[in-house]
């Protein structure tokens, strides 16, 4: 192993290229991470649930453990660019230094890659879990979804049927998805959950809604022409108004 | 030796491989096609009344494509050898010389040349051509996408492009590298003659141009209406259109495991005398991981389609739940493919920039072993990974967990090919050049794209971003921003040796500029549109989304500008740029060391290596 250490030359933290960086790197890792958190939570959609405030927290919590990394790669970027540049047609002479490898360099580097890595598996596995058991809950409501060439329909326990989906707040409902021709994305924008559509089964998936207002569903996997426009609307309203809804368009189901 | 001579006599003027070009090939191809076309509308039988697949229609495109391709191969030549094997004879030397594009000049271009420099400048052709033709149909989509109500594409229309985009990219970013300069580069840079199986090596290449056809002829009777994955059920009910992308899929993936098959063979077998392993240079390690990778992918994906066929023509139900099948079954099969595919397409491009980084840097490879760890580890965990594309697909919710591991432990070797670059670039004397930039402009796209991989690996985070926008940029990110860069360097790069002319400086600079700034632009407004929740392959959206498109759009405009001064940048250098010296780059591995214009056989005398092309740096320490 060739070292950049030699005796003349003073410790190699001491050297102004890695003073340098070791300042660059602190100030682009608060850069990136910063714009890199902003820029995902001012774009992203605000939640509708519980499920789409844990991804926003999680995509801050691996932005900000990708900064050191990314802040690092770019810090020596910028030294390295703006040390001394040689232009014209001709190599500059070469480096007069021959480092081939650093064991200790590599084996931090994929210390921290694999300790990184890890981190994001368990931080992905903890939500994960929660999120799974949500499909068992016996006690929520029940929304059976169908897609079809492009509209969605909803049907309740009670056998109303719609067009655009009702939902009361903070009451856990599981969606049972299927389609009737090709394959959908049932996509509840707002609150983070997504299930395919599949013509011959059922897939489920399931959501706490806890904000009144309007929402959308969109298609997210294309399903033929008019895959753009299927889309529609969900509207999470209190217990109360939600069984109104419920009784008043069961009613209508049977008069028509 | 008599009879040899007697051969030798017999054959100037009469072989019927003189005769035979890509006219006799078109000519034939349609003939073929029009025969057969004719022939099955005159007797295939109708369909029965009221049933429930009618695949008449099916049958008859499919045969007829089908017919264009075995006319077109014959026509091109490539059955003359494998009848000759059958008779028990073999091409004559004439014959063989007259493949190899001896003394033809600019005809052998058009011709099944088996040339290892010949096919590598014919891959070139193609790769611009196909860049060429997605980058227009990019440039409608965002056209297109420029208003929210789209509205000058019927969505029919808009879909197909969308879909023809997507395979054209695919297709041409897959050859992009291995193509070019996988075939003319790497036999000089590994000190061999040729290719270890020239013929081959022309199949390979033909076998591409006679699938561009189908795909062409596609767009005419209804288009690829399904995006590139062409998930079924959506596929078998798709119009015709869609048997020309089974067709064009089938004849690529034919092509590629010819390819792959050859340059592995190539590696393994031909290298310099001297040049063991650890003095193999690093871009032959990107090569053969690439097309090593592609040997289990691509007859995996010839298989979907296939089936796909089958579903469309001959009413199976493969991918038909109603019937016994399963949609899942097709995006098994064809993730299987997918992801190593987008390895297949990143590492030689790194491997490329990596080759680069010495020569511009003037300091060796850091840690060599590392970066061979690296595109191992990659190579090996990306056939592991591919149900992260159907997180939410239903197939196997319990599966999402090891799934997530596999994705996620790929960061490990992406990182040490990181590693790899930002250690050789410490230090070093750096010579200003566009592909030197381009290893700048690769560590930051690449690090954009694999950062907002690790967000959409996570299983929670992928329910939200999936099948949105945001994923459409993270893979322009990764293949676009990290592989069409390291690939626009190797053109720079290479093209003193392919061409014997240098890049023109200032165009290439330009182009550099003007690609990867509208390249930021373009998709950093697709990512914001993703995050706000616009879905992939839309036609219209709403509203709101507009600012963001508009920028996307606005970006798109600027690459175009940037890949059009390239372009005229490749033509006006190759016609009229400064005559490249030998070793322009002075780089020190062994295409530099044979002249333009490099002999048939590349070198005069076999070279012998005694150590790796990194040494820089000795003489002054």
């Amino acid at each position: 192993m060739t070292d950049v250490m030699t005796p003349k030359s003073p410790q190699w933290w001491k050297k102004p290229d890695v003073k340098k960086t070791a300042i660059l790197w602190v100030i682009c890792t608060a850069v990136i991470g910063f714009i890199g958190v902003e820029f995902h939570v001012r774009n992203i959609v605000s939640p509708a649930s519980e499920n789409m405030s844990s991804i926003i927290s999680l995509i801050t919590i691996f932005t900000w453990a990708a900064s050191p990394v990314a802040g690092l790669v770019t810090a020596i970027c910028i030294t390295v660019l703006t040390s001394k540049r040689h232009y014209g047609d001709n190599p500059p002479p070469e480096a007069d230094h021959e480092i081939r490898n650093s064991p200790r360099v590599t084996a931090l580097w994929v210390s921290v890659s694999g300790l990184l890595c890890l981190f994001a598996l368990i931080g992905g596995l903890i939500v994960l879990q929660h999120d799974n058991e949500g499909v068992l809950d016996t006690n929520a409501v029940q929304v059976n979804v169908t897609g079809q060439q492009w509209v969605w329909s909803f049907d309740y326990t009670n056998g109303a049927r719609s067009q655009d989906l009702y939902l009361p707040v903070n009451k856990p409902v599981v969606f049972h998805i299927t389609s009737v021709d090709v394959k959908h994305s049932f996509w509840v924008v707002q609150m983070g959950i997504k299930m395919d559509a599949n013509p011959g089964y059922t897939t489920e998936t399931a959501v706490t809604p806890d904000k009144i207002g309007v929402f959308d569903v969109r298609c997210a996997e294309l399903c033929g022409l008019l895959h753009a426009y299927m889309q529609t609307k969900v509207h999470v309203v209190s217990q109360a108004d939600y069984e109104t809804w419920l009784s008043n368009n069961a009613a209508i189901e049977k008069g028509a | 030796m008599t009879t040899v001579m007697n051969k030798t006599v017999a054959a100037p003027g009469k072989s019927i491989i003189e005769k035979l070009n890509v006219f006799t090939a078109l000519a034939l191809g349609a003939l073929s096609a029009i025969v057969v076309w004719r022939l099955s509308l005159a007797f295939l039988p109708q369909d029965a009344d009221g049933a429930l697949i009618f695949s008449r229609e099916d049958k008859i495109t499919l045969l007829s494509m089908i017919a264009w391709f075995v006319g077109f191969m014959t026509g091109i030549g490539a059955l003359v050898g494998p009848f000759r094997w059958l008779m028990g004879k073999d091409l004559t030397h004439e014959e063989n010389m007259f493949l190899a594009g001896k003394d033809m000049g600019p005809k052998r271009y058009l011709r099944y040349t088996t040339d290892h420099k010949v096919v590598g400048i014919q891959y070139l052709f193609i790769t611009i051509l196909i860049f060429f033709l997605g980058g227009t149909l990019a440039m409608l989509i965002r056209t297109n996408l420029g208003t929210p109500t789209g509205g000058w594409l019927h969505p029919q229309a808009y879909n197909s492009i969308v879909g023809t985009h997507g395979i054209l990219m695919i297709v041409g970013t897959i050859i992009m590298v291995t193509g070019p300069f996988g075939n003319f580069i790497m036999p000089i840079m590994i000190g061999a003659r040729d290719m270890a199986f020239p013929r081959l090596n022309a199949l390979s290449f033909w076998l591409i141009v006679a699938a561009a056809v189908p795909l062409l002829w596609g767009q005419f009777i209804g288009g690829i209406t399904t995006g590139w994955s062409a998930y079924n059920p959506l596929a078998s009910q798709a119009p015709l259109g869609m048997d020309g992308y089974i067709m064009y899929i089938c004849i690529f993936a034919i092509s590629t495991m010819v390819a792959g098959a050859n340059i592995t063979t190539t590696v393994v077998k031909m290298r310099a005398k001297g040049m063991t392993w650890n003095r193999t240079p690093i871009f032959i390690y990107g090569v053969v991981a690439s097309v090593a990778l592609a040997l289990p992918a691509f007859p995996v994906f010839f298989l979907s389609q296939v089936l796909s066929a089958f579903d469309r023509a001959l009413g199976t139900s493969f991918y038909n739940t109603a019937l016994g099948g399963s949609g899942w079954l097709y995006e098994n099969l064809f993730w299987l493919m997918g992801h190593p595919e987008v390895y297949v397409i990143l590492i030689p491009s790194l491997a490329a920039l990596m080759e680069m980084a010495p020569v511009f840097t003037r300091r060796p490879l850091f840690s060599f072993n590392v970066a061979i760890m690296g595109i191992a580890g990659i190579s090996g965990l990306s056939i592991l990974v591919w149900a992260h594309h159907m997180y939410i697909s239903g197939w196997a919710p319990l599966l999402n967990a090891p799934f997530m591991l596999t994705t996620e432990l790929i960061s490990i070797p992406t990182g040490m090919l990181f590693l790899v670059l930002i250690g050789t670039l410490w230090r070093g004397r750096l010579w200003m050049t566009m592909p030197l930039m381009s290893i700048f402009a690769l560590l930051w796209n690449f690090m954009i794209g694999g950062v907002t991989g690790i967000y959409l690996s996570d299983v929670p985070a992928d329910a939200f971003l999936h099948g949105s926008m945001y994923v459409t940029a993270h893979f322009h990110y990764t293949l676009m921003g990290a592989g069409l860069t390291g690939a626009l360097a190797a053109l720079v790069y290479w093209f003193p040796k392919m061409t014997g002319r240098m890049f023109d400086k200032g165009l290439s600079w330009i182009a550099f500029w003007l690609v990867q700034i509208g390249f930021n632009i373009a998709f950093v407004g697709m990512f914001m549109v993703g995050l706000a929740g616009q879905p992939r392959r839309v036609e219209s959206y709403a509203p709101t989304f507009n600012t963001a498109n508009m920028v996307t759009t606005g970006g798109a405009y600027i690459i175009m500008a940037g890949m059009l001064v390239l372009l005229y940048g490749v033509i006006s250098s190759a016609r009229s740029g400064v005559k490249a010296p030998i070793n322009p780059w002075h780089a020190k591995t062994l295409e530099w060391t044979v002249a333009y214009p490099i002999p048939l056989e590349n070198f005069d005398v076999l070279p012998t290596v005694n150590s790796d092309p990194y040494d820089y740096g000795k003489a002054q320490s």
